[in-house]
């Protein structure tokens, strides 16, 4: 049987999106699938009128784990995940 | 301050840009559009083979899904319609060391590329066929074509879909083709795994992907944005590896079943028999 002690948590990993906003066309699966939510539609318009995401200020679900989802989601290359230490 | 070191991750979403022509983006595909996603997949999974770029050609035929061709920063060819496949087979046979990956539609792979595509998957060439599936024309405004399910609305089936569409994966497997899966654009990791394995394999290899097309055709059945449609993909698949014809069979707006159905190794491919022929020819 497995020692306890090799099961440790996961590190706890925090990032930051980074958003190409002029690539953006606004489908919004980022927002939608985040676990952690921390994205919200953004009020301004890009260049080609669509509403990109922006980070939430206080996001409900507390921060960005740097899972890279909504990099996979993006059908338009305008997102990336930076992890911060 | 410390240059921090990059994670994995972060470098291979630095690789993508580089296979990407950036300078092309924003890309044509309409907000939404599931073609990108497979793009992505098929990048990172190219990334993570370690494999030499300078030795990758895309071909795709016509229609929103071929213009992939125009964004890889990799040799690439856009053909004509329905030939992305004889392109492929003739660049194989020319240069058999090239990785050849024919990245195209529904309507240009089965139904005007239908021919080409029995042939060269009864024959094996080796060739990795990323074929996406929206179930229509996307890029001629939304015509119905030979995957759209019975009974779906497209502008040319008003009234539904009178017609019976082709089950891909069941297709290919009574060819002999030795790598068959199915995914939807909600599968993003399995999807990626999927095109990692493929690359590896060697002969026919064929990855059907069920995407969205928001703007023709989920319009048209009940899904009227994009996150419809990706809703629809995550509450309506399930994993069957071992599906059997029947269950592979996609009906309108029902279940979705995918998976690897075939994964056999050590199959001839046509270059391999081909060189085998001219090796007893010469003797
Ligand atoms: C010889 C020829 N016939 C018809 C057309 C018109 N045409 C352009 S794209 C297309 C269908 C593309 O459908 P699909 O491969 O499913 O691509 P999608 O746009 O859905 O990604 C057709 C019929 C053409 N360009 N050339
Ligand atoms: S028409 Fe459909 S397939 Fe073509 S880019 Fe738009 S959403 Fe994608
Ligand atoms: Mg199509």
């Amino acid at each position: 049987m497995k020692k306890l002690a090799e099961n440790k948590p996961p590190p706890k990993k925090r990032g930051t999106v980074k958003i190409i906003e002029e690539r953006c066309k606004g489908c919004w699966y980022c927002i939608s699938y985040c676990p952690t939510k921390v994205l919200v539609v953004s009020p301004k318009l890009n260049e080609k009128g669509y509403h990109p995401p922006e980070l939430k200020e206080d996001p409900p679900n507390k921060v960005c784990i740097a899972c890279h989802l909504c990099e996979l989601f993006c059908p338009d290359f305008a997102l990336i995940v930076e992890e911060i230490k | 301050m410390s240059e921090k070191k990059k994670t994995t991750m972060e470098i291979l979403r630095e690789k993508v840009e580089e296979l990407l022509r950036t300078d092309r983006l924003p890309h044509v595909w309409c907000p939404g559009c599931g073609i990108g996603i497979v793009l992505n997949a098929f990048l990172r999974a190219f990334i993570r083979a370690k494999m030499d770029p300078n030795k990758l050609v895309v071909v795709s035929g016509i229609g929103c899904t071929g213009r992939t061709a125009g964004y890889v920063n990799v040799d690439s060819f856009h053909t004509t319609h329905g030939r992305a496949i004889p392109f492929a087979t003739g660049i194989k046979f020319a240069r058999p060391e090239l990785n050849v990956v024919v990245f195209s539609g529904d309507g240009d792979l089965f139904a005007i590329g239908g021919n080409h595509f029995i042939n060269a998957a009864r024959r094996n060439h080796d060739i990795l066929v990323i074929a996406v599936n929206n179930f229509t024309y996307g890029m001629t405004g939304g015509q119905h074509g030979p995957t759209t399910p019975t009974g779906a609305y497209t502008t040319t089936t008003p009234y539904g879909n009178p017609d019976r569409p082709f089950n891909i994966p069941h297709l290919a497997i009574s060819l002999g083709v030795p790598y068959v899966a199915r995914w939807t654009t909600y599968h993003l990791m399995q999807l990626q795994n999927s095109i990692y394995t493929a690359l590896h394999r060697k002969g026919f290899r064929v990855i059907e992907i069920i995407s969205q097309c928001p703007t023709v055709y989920g319009r048209r059945n009940e899904m009227k944005n994009p996150l419809d449609m990706m809703e629809y993909f995550r509450k309506f698949s399930i994993r069957k590896d071992d599906a059997t014809a029947e269950e592979m069979e996609l009906t309108y707006n029902g279940k979705i079943v995918v998976g690897v159905f075939r994964d056999v190794q050590g199959i001839p491919t046509y270059e391999e028999r081909y060189e085998e022929l001219l090796r007893r020819a010469q003797k």
